[in-house]
């Protein structure tokens, strides 16, 4: 027998008789657990409560009108953070636009990347969380490898919380190879139980919300 | 101490050893403080919080008793997306899986994210053994790992390590670096673990991590971290190992949303870590990065055998550190005492499920009962009554050192006889009270050592609890 049948046979063994329609029932959604209040926020409270939760996590957020809007604010930013006029994003259209100062390169994260920029698919208030979602265009080690880390975020794909965010996300039916839930940028409290930012990620992290 | 061979019969040597140990003591002290405050303030600020808590433990008693329909469910979803699952029986078909898969992509250096079960399987000595540098990359675990240690708390495994010893190892270790370099200050050493570690990422061939829960709507493995580690770990290499037991099952992505609203928030007192990361067979077609090969390795190694025993419900344990912050005991000794891999409350009940009540029996009877474990934990296991469930146990295969079994013979004699425990007890009040005289504390008695070394003995203040009983009436 192999190991897979001796542990299944065991389990089925000791747990009795399972219930395939309470599980078929479960895995349809059928079970509803209790949405916290701060997972509910609607209209533009909500999108002051994400900003104000992503603050909370040491992210800093700004606001812009549109993505036209982009170069211009990336320039001051990097110019303000003191950090070169260089950007490391995906191929995502998104990013195809007239980034004048600006040297953008194309690809996946390297050793030394002070600066990288990727797209946020979503988002919830409820933690001031940002959903990104491997692809193509969208190299997961951006995420991972900036020093610095700008996130392009649409102020209509904000969600109130996890439920709302969920319905969404198997609307688009998508089914990458990685989501990360981001919420403000690394850290560690393992070198004298004192929490310092920047631990293997991001040391800062940076949400364009855009609209 | 390792894996393979745990410390856990010498229990009470190891307390002794923590009790004596300045840096154990100093470093518990600075940070119980800091768990217990953080989780009351997240627990404050939320108040569906206990409402959560019960839909938590609903969840899990769902799952256990239909674990083997959403294993089945898991592994469909996880090998449509291309992606392989091995089933362990035991510790060592787990190594043995994972060397087999380091061996045929040619590793010869494994990352780790963090990953409780890779050390309850002792995957890092074992891939030693066999040529294979496993190579960890939380900050804690690499800490530890320089000081060839195990974790002393499964969420801050480097807890009892002081900022100056830190130092020291930093310095031995990284010996490219100029020795006259500044590392006085916190930030210096995190910032140069950060640029050697950074290195290792890009050299390593395979990627292990844990997972803090298995989806079985999605087939995804999902991991909660702060630091990144685990991310790079996963993404940089060319294989993905996720090591994981088998009762981590979630159903679906709501279930788990409701494991996390209580995960972070019982842990470190967080709404959220800062990553928590969702990953699901290999690489896509056109994706730039990712690993192109993902095994997951299916854990047993004795859990089966709590399903259907008074120990089910320490399987709906999500592993984080709550009932240790808050236990008298772990505050005492710290981690390191408990001899294996799993400390506290949560280790005293786990660890004689499995390497057995012979080698951990000891762990149970290092609690105090009060109930702060249970009264805390996200997902409502009832630890006290199952460390009780493990002395009637240790008690009924004659384990129990003579001494305690006569003391408990006696005992039995007076707690079942009303006069000769009135009798006994309203001595002993008015002897303890006497020899207070007036204090209302004892700070040595005879016999009673093994308390007043370590703390003062509160004297009786009037009548015995019988009496003022009667009064009352």
């Amino acid at each position: 027998m192999s190991a897979r049948e001796a542990i299944l046979s065991r389990i089925r063994r000791a747990s009795g008789a399972a219930d395939p329609q309470a599980v078929a029932a479960r895995l349809a959604g059928g079970q509803k657990a209790p949405v916290p209040a701060q997972g509910r926020a609607e209209g533009e409270a909500r999108v002051a409560q994400f900003i104000a939760k992503a603050r909370a996590a040491d992210a800093t957020v700004s606001r812009l009108a549109s993505a036209d809007d982009l170069p211009g604010a990336l320039a001051d930013e990097l110019r303000a953070r003191n950090l070169p006029a260089a950007i490391r994003t995906g191929a995502d259209p998104l990013f195809d636009r007239d980034w004048g100062g600006i040297e953008r390169s194309i690809g996946t994260g390297r050793l030394e990347e002070p600066a990288t920029l990727s797209r946020a698919q979503m988002a919830m208030a409820e933690t001031g969380t940002l959903l990104l979602a491997s692809g193509p265009d969208n190299p997961v080690t951006l995420t991972f490898l900036g020093e610095t880390h700008f996130v392009v975020l649409a102020a209509k794909d904000i969600h109130a919380g996890f439920e709302d965010m969920w319905a969404a996300w198997r609307a688009r039916g998508l089914d990458p190879r990685t989501v990360n839930l981001v919420t403000g940028p690394s850290r560690s409290a393992d070198i004298g139980q004192t929490l310092q930012l920047g631990a293997h990620g991001p040391v800062a992290l940076h949400v364009f919300v855009v609209g | 101490m390792s894996a393979m061979s745990p410390t856990t019969p010498r229990f009470k040597q190891n307390v002794r050893e923590a009790l004596a140990n300045r840096n154990i003591q100093a470093a518990l002290g600075n940070a119980q403080a800091g768990f217990v405050a953080k989780r009351a303030a997240a627990r404050a600020a939320l108040p569906e919080f206990d409402d959560i808590r019960d839909a938590a433990r609903d969840l899990k008693n769902h799952v256990l008793a239909n674990l083997a329909d959403y294993l089945e469910r898991y592994e469909e979803k996880v090998t449509a997306a291309g992606g392989h699952v091995h089933w362990a029986e035991t510790a060592g078909d787990a190594q043995r899986i994972v060397l087999d898969i380091c061996r045929k992509a040619g590793a010869k250096t494994v990352n780790k994210g963090k990953s409780m079960i890779s050390e309850e399987c002792g995957i890092n000595d074992f891939l030693e053994e066999h040529g294979v540098r496993a190579q960890e990359t939380d900050l804690g675990e690499y800490i530890i790992q320089l000081r060839h240690e195990a974790p002393s708390h499964i969420i801050a495994p480097a807890i009892h390590v002081t900022v100056p010893e830190v130092e020291a190892e930093f310095r031995k270790a990284h010996t490219h670096l100029d020795p006259g370099r500044n590392l006085s200050e916190k930030a210096g050493l995190m910032a140069e673990a950060r640029s050697v570690l950074r290195e290792k990422y890009f050299a390593a061939e395979v990627g292990i991590t844990g997972a803090n829960m298995l989806i079985a709507e999605t087939g995804q493995s999902v991991i909660v971290t702060n630091e990144g580690n685990g991310d790079l770990s996963q993404s940089l290499p060319r294989v993905h190992i996720v090591m994981a037991s088998l009762e981590k099952i979630v159903p679906t992505l709501e279930d788990a949303a409701t494991v996390l609203r209580v995960l972070a928030r019982s842990a470190t007192g967080q709404e959220i870590t800062v990553y928590t990361t969702f990953s699901s067979g290999p690489r896509r077609e056109g994706d730039p990065d990712g690993p192109e090969e993902y095994h997951v390795i299916l854990l047993d190694n004795g859990r089966t055998n709590m399903l259907g025993t008074e120990f089910q419900e320490m399987l709906r344990c999500i592993r984080c550190g709550a009932c240790m912050n808050h236990c008298p005991v772990y505050q005492s000794v710290g981690g390191h005492a408990y001899g294996w891999v799993y400390p506290g409350p949560m280790g005293a009940v786990l660890t004689p499920s499995l390497i057995g009540v012979e080698k951990g029996g000891q762990l149970p009877n290092a609690s105090t009962f009060c109930g702060r474990c249970e009264a805390v934990c996200p997902m409502r296991i009832p630890l006290p009554k199952m460390m009780r469930h493990w002395r009637e146990r240790e008690f009924e295969k004659n384990l129990t050192p003579s001494a305690a079994r006569c003391g408990l013979a006696a005992w039995r004699i007076v707690a079942t006889r009303p006069w000769a425990y009135r009798l006994m007890t309203a001595a002993a009040a008015r002897v303890l009270r006497i020899a207070a005289m007036g204090k209302g504390r004892l700070a040595s008695l005879p016999m009673g050592r093994g308390w007043t070394d370590y703390r003062n003995f509160p004297a009786p203040q009037g009548r015995t609890f019988q009496s003022q009983w009667r009064g009352e009436q």
